[in-house]
């Protein structure tokens, strides 16, 4: 009696909410979609006998409901059949999806009408005049919004009688289906971050066509992604890229390859014949530096490797265009002790001492900054506007100096003056430090690697590093201020040395321009106006303090005036000299007719299409950089070589801060600019070419390509 | 002039890296506003784990794990491990989704939620560098900046609250191992959600 109560309450309690909601139908209708519980049954229900169920979708237009691999967002369609026993439903025979794009994003689904069909299988010897079907069905339905929707679904299935009231939907779905194809032989290989599926043996009609793919099993392959892909005979092969954050690992991936206008694919399954790669290992902590957010695991050279690699590099930068502002100065050094060999030395040692300080200092910044989470690299320095115009203003001054418009002597107080006029070897430790700040942004062959190396090492290991790129730079004038042929190469002390200063005037002003060209990459032309106004005020203010043709009281008037005027110049060229005044997107330099602007994503939808990449990271900065864009990379032979292989051209420039550019580098394992990266279709990572671009390497590297 | 310049440089924003974040590589780095506009960078918590959790309040997978209380309860359980934790809602500004920051902000309380912060990524790019498809999506960083973990907060793909109770907290577990200083056993899944809705390129 006990248990007859449990059993009468519990069917109560469980139709009482089905009682509440109103009897399962077979129609539900959303503001989304019209759902539908729809049979085909043309002979009847028996044994052996087609039988069919399906859930028919109409979507209202610009909704779709997914595939049973939804892609990088959405849900499958689910049906839960409740059957009497010994009848089953089976798996739903999806038909071939579309290809939704969503922004960036990829879904594979269906819009306007869908049936979604499943076998019904009856059992031998099945009785009874009616089947009763009941149906939960859930979907997720979305345009710019997603709606999970669901419904119970109700059907009575006449068993004598044929049911075929939606024949036409079943033959539509049927003919959707993806086809399998016998004895098409199909298999993929992991290459790289690509998957290689080769697939032959498909029918002639679907040979030399041009197929998309869409695997069934999700969390494989960047879904948004082109795959490039080629005929060779009547194979056909493709090359995915894959998902990044990849969740799966098959051993076979089955797909659908599709072709424009037909209505169903062709299914594959094609076994996966290479070990999936485990993710990638996490890179060793870097303590000391803390930047391992920024530093991805480069070429691992030992400290001694990257010594030699940085001297090699420092004796090499002096023979790039980098360091033409500076050759001048250092031609200057010479003269002026050209007949004392003990001074000589000195400043040979003090330039030396001058270049690796500063070389140290300069990295020791840079480590520093980077450390607090900076995206910084080698050349840093010349990304700051600010640090453009104090070395244009000193280079301005020295120029004048040179040319004789004003002497220090007048300028600086005379103590100070009587200490410089002691110590000649502090002017070449100045000299050093400028010939630094000028000439190191650039990088040399060797150099790169070396710096790269460099960012991933402790702090005094890396330093150390540095200091060795400063010995090289400074080791040729070392070697020559010690060696007393160079000296005696050199005319006697006599009246071309006053001749030979105001000349060198010259280049001084000529590297003044530079920097002011450098200044307007970065904050614009409004910049470089104020940045020519201050100088002339302090041209002004050099003569009128240091000429040695102004009597005291003219001095005093033309100081005054000098004073005033630079202090108002100052007021008005700051604001137009910060950074955050570069807010104006022009790009300096990066987007030309044949170049376009560097993005990790141009590069990596290019790869997918299978068309080579050929990137120039650069600056306005560094005079390598600019020599090679201006002559190799200039030239006819080049250009007609990138047009040949249609390599697309990008540049990144680095003129001014760029955390991506930053990034960039350092997953290459550099530093700094110039970098010149080919990427070959389906190769694993760039080739780099050398620092100093010659004609015959790129046409060479171009000539490799396939 | 060398605190200048370093002033110079402390004081400019550090940007986006564009390319998409890979588990066992170093995390991208970002700085986007919260919702009270103060700038949150990854760099911020070097040394600590994060975890990034793609938000979008009219989205029902959202919805779903933040009626059950189980987003809250992942974020309370994070913060007892001294992880911090940051909700990021990369939905544009002109998609019928988007909350502006201070009804965001509200939101984030009705939801009595537990994240360290919220950030409005409206233009998508840090989403874009986390190559964030869905909502929500999950990250997790480690002190040494490294991605560990990317993928669903759990193993039941649907959009029903009642479906929280047996499932698998993939966030949960991988933060237990990370504090056991154990190798995660999942360190990628699949997300399930709606698309993040990206703003246009």
């Amino acid at each position: 009696m006990q248990r007859f109560l449990s059993l009468a309450c519990s069917l109560a309690c469980l139709s009482a909410p089905l009682l509440a909601m109103g009897a399962p139908t077979a129609v539900v209708n959303t503001p989304q979609v019209q759902a539908e519980l729809v049979a085909h049954a043309p002979e009847g229900l028996a044994a052996g006998k087609p039988v069919w169920l399906g859930l028919k979708l109409v979507h209202q237009p610009h909704w779709h409901t997914y595939w049973k691999n939804p892609g990088d967002s959405g849900l499958p369609t689910t049906l839960q059949w409740t059957m009497p026993a010994g009848v089953a439903a089976g798996d739903i025979q999806w038909p071939t999806p579309s290809r939704l794009p969503i922004g960036p994003l990829m879904n594979f689904g269906y819009e306007g009408t869908l049936l979604l069909p499943a076998p019904l299988t009856v059992p031998a010897g099945f009785k009874g005049d009616t089947l009763d079907v009941k149906l939960r069905a859930d979907w997720l339905v979305c345009k710019d919004v997603c709606i999970p929707e669901g419904g119970d679904f109700a059907l009575q299935l006449p068993a004598q009688q044929a049911t075929a009231g939606h024949a036409a939907l079943f033959d539509a779905a049927r003919a959707a289906r993806p086809l399998p194809v016998p004895g098409a032989q199909a298999s993929a290989a992991v290459e790289g971050q690509q998957l290689v599926v080769t697939v032959s043996g498909l029918p002639t009609a679907w040979q030399g066509r041009d197929l998309g793919f869409i695997p069934e099993t999700g969390g494989v392959i960047q879904n948004a992604a082109k795959p490039q892909t080629t005929w060779q005979g009547g194979t056909w092969m493709a090359r995915v890229p894959l998902d990044l954050q990849r969740s799966e690992s098959p051993k076979v991936l089955p797909a659908v390859l599709t072709s424009a206008g037909q209505a169903a694919g062709l299914r594959i399954e094609a076994a996966v014949t290479t070990a999936w790669p485990a993710a990638a290992p996490a890179p060793a902590a870097v303590p000391a530096l803390g930047n391992a957010q920024v530093t991805a695991p480069v070429a691992n050279i030992g400290l001694v490797v990257s010594w030699l690699l940085a001297l090699a590099g420092g004796l090499l930068l002096n023979l790039m265009p980098c360091v033409f502002p500076v050759l001048s100065l250092k031609l200057l050094g010479f003269t002026t002790h050209a007949d004392d060999r003990r001074g000589r030395l000195l400043g040979g040692l003090a330039y030396t001492a001058g270049v690796v300080l500063s070389f140290v200092a300069l990295a020791a910044a840079l480590l520093a900054l980077r450390a607090g989470g900076e995206q910084l690299g080698w050349g840093f320095q010349l990304q700051q506007p600010a640090v453009v115009a104090v070395l244009a203003a000193l280079f301005t001054l020295i120029g004048l100096n040179l040319a004789g418009v004003f002497e220090f002597g007048s300028v600086l107080p005379s103590s100070l003056a009587a200490a410089r006029a002691r110590h000649p070897v502090v002017d070449s430790a100045l000299t050093g430090v400028l010939a630094v700040a000028v000439a190191s942004p650039c990088t040399a062959p060797f150099m790169g690697a070396a710096l790269g190396a460099a960012m991933t090492l402790p702090t005094v290991e890396a330093l150390s590093v540095f200091a060795a790129l400063g010995l090289g730079m400074a080791l040729p004038y070392l070697l020559a201020s010690a060696w007393p042929a160079v000296a005696r190469l050199l005319p006697r002390p006599g009246a071309w040395m006053a001749h030979f200063k105001t000349v060198m005037a010259f280049p001084m002003f000529a590297t003044v321009v530079w920097l002011v060209w450098v200044l307007g990459m970065q904050v614009g032309v409004d910049g470089v106006a104020a940045l020519l106004g201050l100088l002339v005020t302090l041209a002004f203010g050099a003569w009128a303090l240091g000429s040695p043709a102004l009597g005291p009281k003219a001095r005093a008037g033309f100081g005054g005036a000098a004073a005033l005027l630079l202090a108002a110049a100052l007021v008005w060229a700051l604001p137009a000299l910060r950074q955050d005044a570069a807010a104006q997107p022009a790009a300096g330099e990066a987007a030309t007719h044949d170049w376009q602007a560097w993005s990790p994503e141009r590069v990596a939808q290019a790869q997918a299409a299978g068309r080579p990449v050929f990137v120039d990271f650069t600056a306005a900065w560094c005079v390598t950089c600019q020599f090679n864009k201006r002559t190799t990379l200039a030239t006819a032979d080049v250009k007609q070589a990138f047009a040949d292989k249609k390599v697309l051209l990008l540049r990144a420039d680095w003129t001014r801060r760029d955390a991506a550019i930053s990034a960039e580098l350092s997953r290459l394992g550099r530093s700094g600019v110039p970098v010149y990266a080919l990427y070959t279709p389906g190769a694993a990572g760039p080739q780099l070419l050398s620092e100093i671009l010659s004609v015959a390497e790129v046409r060479g590297a171009l000539n490799a390509l396939p | 002039m060398k605190s200048l310049l370093i002033a110079t440089l402390l004081g400019a924003l550090t940007s986006l890296a564009g390319a998409t974040a890979t588990v066992g590589q170093p995390a991208p780095a970002f700085t986007v506003k919260d919702t009270s506009g103060k700038p949150v960078s990854l760099a911020d918590f070097k040394g600590r784990t994060v975890v990034l959790e793609w938000v979008n309040p009219g989205c029902p997978y959202v919805q779903k794990h933040y009626s059950s209380a189980n987003m809250q309860g992942t974020q309370r359980d994070a913060a007892t491990k001294g992880a911090v934790w940051l909700s990021v809602n990369s939905t544009a500004q002109d998609h019928g989704d988007y909350k502006p920051p201070a009804a965001m902000a509200q939101w984030m309380q009705q939801q009595k939620a537990a994240a360290t912060a919220t950030l409005m990524d409206s233009d998508g790019k840090a989403g874009r560098a986390y190559g964030a498809r869905t909502t929500p999506h999950l990250y997790i960083v480690d002190g040494s900046g490294t991605l560990v973990y990317a993928g669903a907060i759990d193993n039941k793909p649907s959009a029903n609250p009642a479906d929280v109770a047996g499932a698998t907290n993939h966030v949960k577990v991988a933060l237990a191992e990370l504090q056991a200083g154990k190798a995660i056993s999942q360190p990628t899944t699949r997300p399930y959600g709606c698309s993040v809705k990206y703003s246009a390129m």
